[in-house]
């Protein structure tokens, strides 16, 4: 486990800022754990342990240091992982925090919401309703009607053009959903 | 005779008149004076001493200069005395004179005049009145007239016979005479246009005078003329072809007819043009201009009536412009009589002057396209009609399927046939030449014409609005503020449904940058001009209408203006900015919106509960109603009602209510408490104490099937309306046992209602009133009954002396 280093770090924040803008300070900055016995609130921070992201607080870091490295599996909120070639992708469990930082969302209808769960875009006949001035390839978080965060993507048009567009085109190129938790079980 | 009211008119000139008095007091002043023995009762109150000590000063003076003195005075005296009969017409009010430095009066004689104008014309633009009312009126001015000159006859004896009296009679004169003279045109001509065309160069003639008072009254009956003959189509001049073809008598005398009124008309025109850029004229040639438009916009030089009309738009003058924007409104809204081609002109025109004065315009100017109705089925209307004319071409085809089967060698009757609709399609084309009924297909190119220029100029504002102030500075003349802004976002508003799609990314661009500019943001605002929080609150509103407007197929999230209102609402101030437009936001922004996300909707409840504890009560009355839709809409919001802070389940990442935050989702609302509900319950108007009572009993889990018919719009109309006559619940009896047990907390609870304060005052000094008054009665009474005790004692004691008396004379 060992904190991200410069490279790491800018891929990491480019990836969460194409999703979440400017609230990558909240991210980052203010947002507070009352984890631990420690009276102040602590922040959190990112840790790399094993080629993934982890977003953990302070003191729980503090407390993983206590494990060897060869044993530590996982510790707090794993959001995504680098891949051999030194990219980095944001993965599932990165959703939560995605979903309230979200600059750009796109509800989905309830028919095709399970459409979307095992792993298609999301078509323009499928889109409730869809938030405006959304540009090519933004990131767009993936919720329900109801509010359910359901998964994120690549915006593949942007707001303007949606209009235009026949209701069997392509709106988000997906990215990772929740269905995930059960196809991929092995993997995450 | 009036002598004696000069004198009361100009006290400062009299005392040294006073020592050659006696030389000068003619039998006519004596005898007035006898006769009006009360008007002199002011000379016992002369102040002599001033007298004296002018007098003394007049003596002091050499003896060379004292002779011219005199003689000075005397020409001056005389000089009075001619004025005399003119100045008592004269109304003092109106028209105080004139002391030059020399000392001599002029007195201003036009006022007179307008008066009597007004008649003639009987304000044209105002009353329409028909032509026996018009002739009727005629005479009784003309009547009028003539006694005055009479009385005039009769006065002139009276005065001195002097050239210069003459000389001011008869001009006085000429000018009655010049008044007739239009009168009797004029209803000469409106007797009989076509014989009497001939006058109309007369008064044309008349209006040409140097008189001012003149020129005014024959531009107005010359208006008044012109409105009434000018013929309902557009006069062609016969081109020199057909001058050369022999024509009939009647014919003939209808070309003269035309070509006479029209020339008229031309130089009447160009008259009204030329004489608007004098100060004296300027009311009445733009009065005059706007009737014209407004009467006859079909007829010839309309070009140049527009021109100068909409030139005037932006007038300084609150006249000038009012009359003008009421003269386009109605040229736009009864298209019927122009066919729209003078709308679309007049909309043009304006957007050139838009642009030519880089957007500094009174909004007047712009607010006139508010009235401009287009069809609704602008676009629709295309597509039915290529409907129809495809069935029409199926229709057809199909007879012309069945025809050869019928008759396929009967060649004689087809060319027949086609030479029949040949000359029906001519005669129909004729008809529609001829008829008034337009072409709807050219009505629809006009209206497209017409709205590309309103939308040219509402986009060129814009983009004025959102460049920074720096570069609009550079350009000469340029002002901070952008005063078209306003009608403008209220103009798209309205027209939004006529968009282009294509637009529609660089307005909503505009909308949220607009919209988006803080006043309070700082450095990098600075160069920006600040917009008030309604003109803000307008764009957010707009971007709404525009996108609800456009898109019912793609449900659009307008999260950024949501966060604009969210911060809105904080800067709002009750007394600076309009509710209206508040309350019009809140309903087209969260009241119209069909689903919201939760923390969203939380948050807005919470911010706008919390502003309706300081909000007047109209405003806060508009809160409330949309704080219920929201929390009926939303039944997870319905949280923030139960009384324990943190949200439980749903309160989401943010764990702690921020209030100060920017971005409604992250205001963590939903971990707080309504506890604003519990205060607003004893708000001392009944309306705001009752809804917010409703709110707070609205149970967690049943969904009423309740909708609020009420738009926060009508719920902040009826408050503010009523608040006018608004006079809170506590009456004014209990007031008063209220105040006998010495309540002066009542005041300090309401105290923001000046009413209930004013009643206090009222009730209060009612009471101390009748209290002084008795006194004062009681006062008088007692000294009253005292007098009368004494004066009784008196004659008691002078009784008994009197006996006593008797009796010392009886011994």
């Amino acid at each position: 486990m060992r904190p991200l280093d410069e490279n790491e770090t800018t891929l990491v924040f480019n990836k969460l800022h194409k999703f979440v803008g400017n609230n990558l300070k909240n991210i980052v900055l203010e947002s507070q754990s009352h984890e631990g016995p420690d009276a102040n609130p602590g922040r959190y921070c990112f840790r790399l342990q094993k080629k993934r992201v982890y977003y953990v607080s302070e003191s729980l870091v503090k407390r993983a240091t206590n494990i060897k490295r060869e044993k530590l599996v996982s510790l707090g909120t794993q959001i995504g992982k680098f891949t051999k070639s030194g990219k980095f992708f944001l993965t599932i469990q990165s959703l939560n925090l995605l979903a309230a930082n979200a600059k750009h969302k796109v509800w989905l209808k309830p028919t095709s919401e399970m459409s979307f769960l095992y792993g298609n875009s999301v078509l323009k006949g499928g889109v409730g309703r869809i938030t405006e001035n959304i540009q090519v390839n933004d990131g767009v978080v993936v919720f329900s009607m109801a509010d359910v965060p359901l998964g994120f993507g690549d915006a593949a048009k942007s707001t303007v053009d949606c209009r235009k567009m026949d209701p069997n085109g392509i709106v988000i190129h997906r990215h990772a959903d929740i269905g995930e938790y059960l196809r991929m079980e092995d993997e995450l | 005779m009036g002598k004696k009211k000069q004198k009361l008119v100009l006290p400062p000139e009299l005392p040294p008149e006073v020592p050659d008095e006696d030389i000068e007091v003619s039998d006519e002043d004596l005898q007035f004076f006898n006769e009006n023995l009360e008007y002199a009762g002011f000379v016992s109150n002369l102040d002599t001493h001033s007298i004296t000590k002018h007098v003394t000063r007049v003596a002091d003076a050499k003896e060379g200069d004292l002779e011219s003195l005199y003689e000075k005075r005397l020409r001056k005296r005389l000089e009075n005395k001619e004025k005399e009969p003119t100045a008592v017409e004269v109304d003092p009010v109106d028209a105080l004179p004139v002391k030059t430095l020399d000392g001599q009066l002029y007195y201003r004689r036009v006022a007179k005049e307008p008066k009597e104008a007004e008649p003639v014309s009987g304000d044209p633009a105002l009353v329409k009145l028909t032509k026996a009312e018009k002739r009727a009126k005629l005479k009784k001015l003309r009547k009028e007239a003539k006694k005055q000159a009479k009385e005039e006859v009769q006065q002139t004896p009276q005065a001195e016979v002097l050239d210069e009296v003459k000389k001011d009679l008869t001009a006085e004169e000429a000018t009655e005479m010049k008044k007739y003279k239009l009168a009797e045109l004029g209803t000469a001509l409106l007797a009989d246009p076509e014989s009497n065309i001939k006058n109309i160069k007369e008064m044309l003639e008349i209006s040409k005078d140097g008189n001012s008072a003149i020129v005014i009254l024959g531009l107005k009956s010359l208006l008044a003329v012109f409105k009434d003959i000018i013929p309902g189509y557009r006069i062609r001049l016969p081109t020199e072809k057909e001058q050369e073809m022999k024509v009939s008598k009647a014919v003939k005398k209808m070309r003269f007819y035309e070509s006479t009124l029209l020339s008229a008309y031309k130089a009447y025109v160009q008259k009204l043009v030329s004489l608007q850029h004098q100060a004296v004229y300027k009311r009445v040639a733009v009065r005059c201009l706007c009737t014209l438009l407004a009467a006859v916009p079909h007829f010839n030089f309309r070009d140049s009536l527009l021109a100068a009309v909409v030139k005037n738009i932006t007038s300084q003058d609150d006249v000038v412009r009012k009359l003008c924007g009421t003269a386009v409104k109605s040229l736009f809204m009864d298209e019927g009589k122009h066919g729209g081609e003078a709308t679309v002109e007049a909309v043009k025109m304006i957007a050139e002057l838009v642009k030519a004065h880089n957007c500094q315009l009174h909004p007047d100017s712009v607010e006139v396209f508010l009235s401009l109705s287009f069809d609704e089925d602008l676009g629709k209307s295309r597509s039915s009609d290529m409907d129809n004319r495809t069935k029409n071409k199926n229709s057809k085809k199909r007879k012309g399927g069945d025809e050869p089967n019928d008759m396929p060698n009967n060649q004689g009757k087809k060319i027949r046939k086609e030479m029949i609709s040949k000359t029906r399609e001519e005669v129909s084309a004729d008809f529609k030449a001829a008829s008034l009924a337009q072409d709807p297909q050219e009505q629809r190119r006009l209206q497209s014409q017409t709205l590309s220029a309103v939308f040219q100029t509402y986009f060129r504002i814009l983009k004025h609005a959102v460049l920074p102030i720096s570069e609009t500075s550079s350009v000469p003349g340029a002002s901070r503020g952008h005063p078209l802004l306003a009608s403008c976002l209220n103009g798209i508003g309205k027209f939004s449904h006529l968009i282009d799609l294509d637009f529609m990314a660089d307005l909503m661009h505009c909308l949220r940058k607009l919209a988006g500019r803080d006043s309070k943001l700082g450095d990098s605002s600075e160069n920006y001009s600040c917009l008030t929080v309604s003109e803000r609150l307008r764009c957010c509103i707009v971007a709404f209408k525009v996108m609800r407007n456009n898109l019912d197929a793609l449900n659009v999230d307008l999260q950024e203006f949501f966060v604009q209102l969210y911060n809105l609402i904080l800067e709002f101030r009750p007394g600076r900015d309009q509710g209206e437009v508040l309350a019009e936001a809140l309903k087209i922004m969260l009241c119209d919106d069909r689903q919201h996300d939760m923390q969203r909707a939380a948050a807005f409840i919470k911010r706008l509960s919390t502003f309706s504890l300081c909000f007047g009560s109209a405003e806060s009355m508009a809160a409330l109603v949309t704080v219920k839709h929201l929390l009926l809409k939303n039944v997870n919001c319905r949280n923030l009602l139960d009384n324990d802070a943190g949200g439980g389940s749903v309160a989401g990442a943010i764990a702690k209510y921020q209030p100060h935050a920017v971005d409604p989702n992250r205001s963590g609302a939903l971990a707080s408490v309504l506890w604003e509900l519990n205060v607003l319950l004893k708000h001392y108007h009944p309306a705001v104490s009752s809804i917010a009572s409703g709110i707070s009993t609205m149970n967690m889990n049943n969904s009423q099937v309740y909708h609020s018919h009420v738009s926060p719009q009508q719920a902040y109309m009826e408050l503010s309306q009523e608040n006018m006559s608004f006079a809170p619940p506590t009456d004014i009896k209990t007031a008063n046992n209220k105040r006998q047990k010495g309540m002066d907390k009542l005041p300090v609870k309401v105290g923001s209602d000046l009413n209930l304060k004013v009643q206090f005052d009222e009730n209060e000094v009612r009471k101390k009133l009748a209290e002084h008054f008795f006194l004062l009665r009681d006062i008088q009474e007692n000294e009253r009954l005292r007098s009368e005790l004494d004066r009784t004692t008196l004659s008691l004691n002078l009784y008994e002396r009197y006996k006593k008396r008797k009796k010392r004379k009886t011994r």
